[in-house]
């Protein structure tokens, strides 16, 4: 392995690095690329699922006696058709685990609907129309209950409580009355309130941020098939297939060793489908039926409560320093709407805002609130942007009075390798100075900004995302020819394959085509989590480290054997074994398989757990036009500094840098969930809940920075989260210095904008 | 109800029982098996479905399989020669143009009606072009890098 003790490589990398085409572009862009809805089993069936219409109600019956008796309708469940899990039941994810009485209730409501579009019935047909007409025949008694929207409503004592059994978690003593409050988080050190009273500057903010989609274009599907035996196959549209396996196990009370969850290429994900949606209910249908079961949501189900979107918050941020800029208080209350459901603690999200500055008080306060509309779900760094939002512009206004320049103000306060984090551990390597070095000497921030027919202004904001690490496992067999065949754990959700093919052609010394990389099923290969919190590259590249290096040991004591030598003597480059001197023989991998295949196979095993987090961190500065007629606020221009540890393909890198940062303009300018009173969904249509189109966005430049992670392979970081973090404050700061008035309201739609323009004093300029 | 539909897919000639309610994307994806083609959305807010009907790029999901009897269809499956890709699909690959791939072959095909009727777009004629293809993934720079690219190179061939 290529690696001192500094985590930066000792050897000059062939494979690593490198600016390499996706080894999985061709069947992309043909067309030859498979989903599951690509999919087609022998006397297949459609499912589809009625959902609730009303977002807070008691289900006091549900008949489907006219539903079964349509001709073509060959099953249909309920949640009577599934065992009632209780609350707390749960399975391995991450630190905390996921409460299987939440993942039950995503995906078939029992006794009562928390949001519209909540699932409480499904139906399997000969085909998808016959499906549909059974839903409508399908009677379910509700008794109406009044739904909670709002955050302060729900949070409110007097409001209606959504779940008998949640008490505040985080109160000592507990709480004696339940609450639409599941959990409070308190961070803090110092004295934030007295530091925020004496010192020379402060400045606050209220944000509030409109719930938004992850927007993935492919629809979740399932695909599910019980053989004869009663053995289970599903072909999902998953982050994680070892995930899936377990929801859909403990859904069904079947034995893990009864399912095999196959994941199949996913149309985007970006923490939407870490969780099941339908899988568990396909299978049931299947084993009712005794067919293959066909799931598909509609565009419109994704949208109106069939997959949850990412949290809407409303923060109240404050912030003080001294003349000198030295930074001496933050103050924030996260208040986050998880939606009709327990959401995450906000703690990451809380120590995220924070994180990036040298701050002795702090005083945060976090609330996970539930509310009548769908579940909320993990998107990209889930929390993140919200919270960058507040804090970073209560940042910008504190620079404002202060009179200082917004990235001098980061360079005094910015944290250190070996700083206090918020929760007061010290940071392992981080590059916040190099990287701000970098923004200081770019033409993005030297460069004054040209004149337009409206105001400009460029804003500049940091993030910060932590990411995770967890479990990863994968396992090497050697082709006939010698040649590597890796089997991972992980989907391939952000071109995994190709960078895991580089780091194995690498540990070779052989050309990335001559390694293929599969995704195995949750049968074929080790545990492994979800392609979640920017873990899978760093986690993965260390699994396969070390399954290479047990692969390569294998080898050489069969290559020992044949060439008669020691094998602890034999030289090993670019797929030769070599003998010492004076015999010098060698033998190439494949004349080593060819000359042992009837030895048993050589599998390589490696595994990942417990890899030191690589934490992420980016800077951003973006220029924008404000129309001051009608609060269009165009891009001119976007920059997105950060650090990756090392680069493994930086065509992947800025990929996800792209893609990441165009996410957090569509959310900071155009996508808001629109709820109604009655808490349906008034925008679920692409066309309504409007993304960003190729119009909407300027190119956006990526400045990818390399300070290794110690202790890693390769020194590598996580990527693809923190760089949705600071969009929405980078425009807001902008738009704040464009036209002097801020936005706190996420998304800055034109509206809102020229709402703040006119509500702002002494502008007699704007009409 | 249940009809028969004689249609040109990728330059083979197709008989194909649909049903009326079906519509193109139902024709190409269900009937005929070319599954190249996605379903994002349904409603033509995406794109991903997006093929060429007499050369012109359409939703495959806003037109109904009956509308397309006696005329020529390209979906995704049709537009690379066996063993040689159009420059569109050779650029995207180079240049990280695809990512989950979901909108890629809707790209593709949008890309591929704008490079057929002109031969040197600028930047903003390439973003007009696939403005009805939403991309979740890349951030739209990388793709329109690559429709530039191969505009370039099918003028290098042609010249």
């Amino acid at each position: 392995m290529n690696l001192d003790p500094t985590g930066a490589p000792t050897a000059e990398l062939k494979v690593i690095g490198k600016r390499l085409a996706r080894v999985d572009a061709l069947e992309r862009v043909t067309g030859q690329a498979i989903y599951p809805a690509d999919l087609k089993l022998p006397g297949m069936v459609h499912a589809k699922i009625l959902r609730s219409p009303l977002a807070h109600a008691r289900i006091r019956g549900i008949d489907s006696t006219r539903a079964q008796a349509l001709k073509g309708v060959l099953a249909v469940v309920t949640a009577a058709d599934f065992p009632a899990l209780p609350v707390g039941s749960t399975i391995p994810m991450g630190e905390t685990g996921y409460d299987m009485w939440m993942v039950a209730a995503i995906n078939m409501a029992r006794d009562k609907v928390h949001w519209v579009g909540q699932p409480v019935a499904a139906v399997a047909a000969v085909d998808v129309h016959t499906a549909a007409a059974a839903l409508a025949l399908i009677a379910v008694d509700y008794e109406p209950l009044e739904p909670v929207l709002g955050i302060l409503a729900a949070m409110a004592p007097e409001a209606p409580v959504l779940h008998e059994h949640v008490f505040t978690k985080g109160i000592e003593p507990r709480p004696r009355a339940p609450s639409n409050v599941c959990s409070r988080v308190v961070i803090s050190r110092g004295d934030a309130s007295a530091a925020l009273q004496d010192a020379d500057a402060s400045a606050r903010v209220r944000v509030e941020v409109d719930t938004a989609h992850q927007g993935y274009l492919e629809p979740q599907v399932a695909m599910a098939q019980v053989d004869a035996n009663g053995f289970a196959t599903v072909w999902a549209s998953t982050q994680g297939q070892f995930t899936a396996e377990l929801m859909i196990a403990r859904m069904l009370g079947l034995p893990a060793s009864k399912l095999k969850v196959v994941p199949l290429e996913i149309g985007g994900g970006f923490g939407g489908k870490i969780a099941i949606h339908g899988e568990a209910v396909a299978v049931r249908l299947a084993q009712k039926c005794q067919r293959p079961v066909k799931l598909v949501l509609t565009r419109e189900e994704v949208l109106q409560g069939g997959s949850g979107p990412a949290a809407g918050a409303l923060i109240d941020v404050a912030v003080a320093a001294q003349k000198d800029g030295g930074l001496r208080a933050i103050e924030g209350t996260y208040r986050m709407d998880a939606g009709g459901l327990p959401g995450m603690s906000p703690s990451l999200l809380m120590q995220a805002s924070a994180a990036l500055y040298q701050c002795p008080n702090l005083s945060l306060e976090g609330y996970d609130v539930v509310t009548n509309k769908p579940r909320t779900e993990a998107y990209r760094g889930p929390g993140g942007i919200q919270a960058a939002f507040a804090v970073e512009q209560a940042m910008d206004m504190l620079c404002q009075k202060l009179g200082m320049d917004p990235l001098e103000f980061r360079q005094r306060n910015a944290s250190v390798t070996g700083g206090l984090m918020p929760i007061g551990t010290p940071f392992p390597a981080i590059g916040l100075d190099t990287i701000l070095e970098a923004v200081g000497r770019h033409r993005c921030w030297t460069e004054p900004l040209a004149p337009g027919a409206y105001p400009r202004g460029r804003g500049l904001a940091l993030g910060y995302w932590r990411g995770t690490s967890m479990t990863s496992a994968a396992h090497i067999t050697i082709a006939g020819d010698g040649r590597p065949m890796v089997t991972m754990g992980a989907v391939d959700l952000s071109g995994t394959r190709s960078t895991m093919a580089q780091v194995v052609a690498e540990e070779f010394g052989l050309a990335i085509e001559d390694v293929h990389v599969q995704t195995g099923d949750s049968k074929s290969v080790g545990y492994s989590d979800g392609a979640a919190g920017s873990r899978v590259a760093r986690t993965m590249t260390a699994a396969l480290v070390e399954a290479c290096a047990d692969a390569l040991r294998q080898l050489r004591m069969r290559a020992a054997e044949k060439l008669q030598s020691a094998p602890e003597l034999l030289h090993y480059a670019d797929a030769v074994f070599r003998a010492p001197q004076p015999s010098g023989a060698a033998i190439s991998l494949a004349e080593l398989m060819q000359a042992t295949l009837t030895d048993g196979a050589v599998v390589g095993r490696g595994v990942s757990s417990k890899l030191p987090l690589g934490v992420e961190i980016g800077a951003h500065v973006c220029d924008v036009e404000v129309d001051t007629d009608s609060g269009l606020v165009t891009i001119l221009r976007y920059t997105a500094f950060q650090d990756v540890g090392l680069a493994l393909n930086p065509i992947a890198v800025e990929g996800q840098i792209e893609g990441s940062v165009v996410q957090g303009l569509g959310w900071a300018l155009l996508e808001g969930f629109d709820y109604g009173p009655d808490g349906r969904l008034r925008n679920a249509s692409l066309l309504d809940y409007r993304m960003p189109t190729a119009l909407d966005v300027p190119r956006i430049e990526s400045v990818i920075i390399e300070t290794p992670v110690p202790n890693v392979p390769y020194g590598v970081r996580g990527v693809g989260e923190v760089p949705i973090v600071p969009p929405a404050a980078a425009v807001a700061n902008a738009i704040a210095r464009a036209v002097g008035v801020r936005v706190c309201h996420m998304p800055m739609t034109p509206e809102r904008v020229l709402a703040a323009i006119r509500a702002a004093p002494g502008r007699p300029d704007v009409s | 109800m249940k009809t028969l539909l004689a249609c040109t897919i990728n330059a083979e000639a197709h008989t194909v029982l649909v049903d009326v309610r079906d519509t193109l994307l139902d024709l190409v994806r269900e009937r005929i098996g070319l599954t190249g083609s996605k379903e994002g959305c349904g409603n033509g807010n995406c794109g991903t479905c997006t093929v060429l009907l007499d050369g012109a790029a359409v939703n495959a999901c806003l037109v109904l399989a009956l509308e397309v009897a006696g005329r020529e269809v390209v979906t995704i499956e049709g537009v690379a020669r066996v063993g040689e890709l159009h420059p569109i699909q050779s650029a995207l690959v180079e240049s990280g143009g695809t990512q989950c791939g979901f909108c890629t072959p809707g790209i593709v095909l949008a890309a591929k009606a704008l490079l057929d009727t002109n031969a040197d777009p600028s930047e903003q004629d390439i973003r007009q072009a696939i403005a009805g293809n939403l991309c979740r993934c890349t951030g739209y720079g990388k793709i329109v890098d690559a429709i530039a690219t191969a505009a370039a190179r099918l003028r290098e061939t042609e010249t």
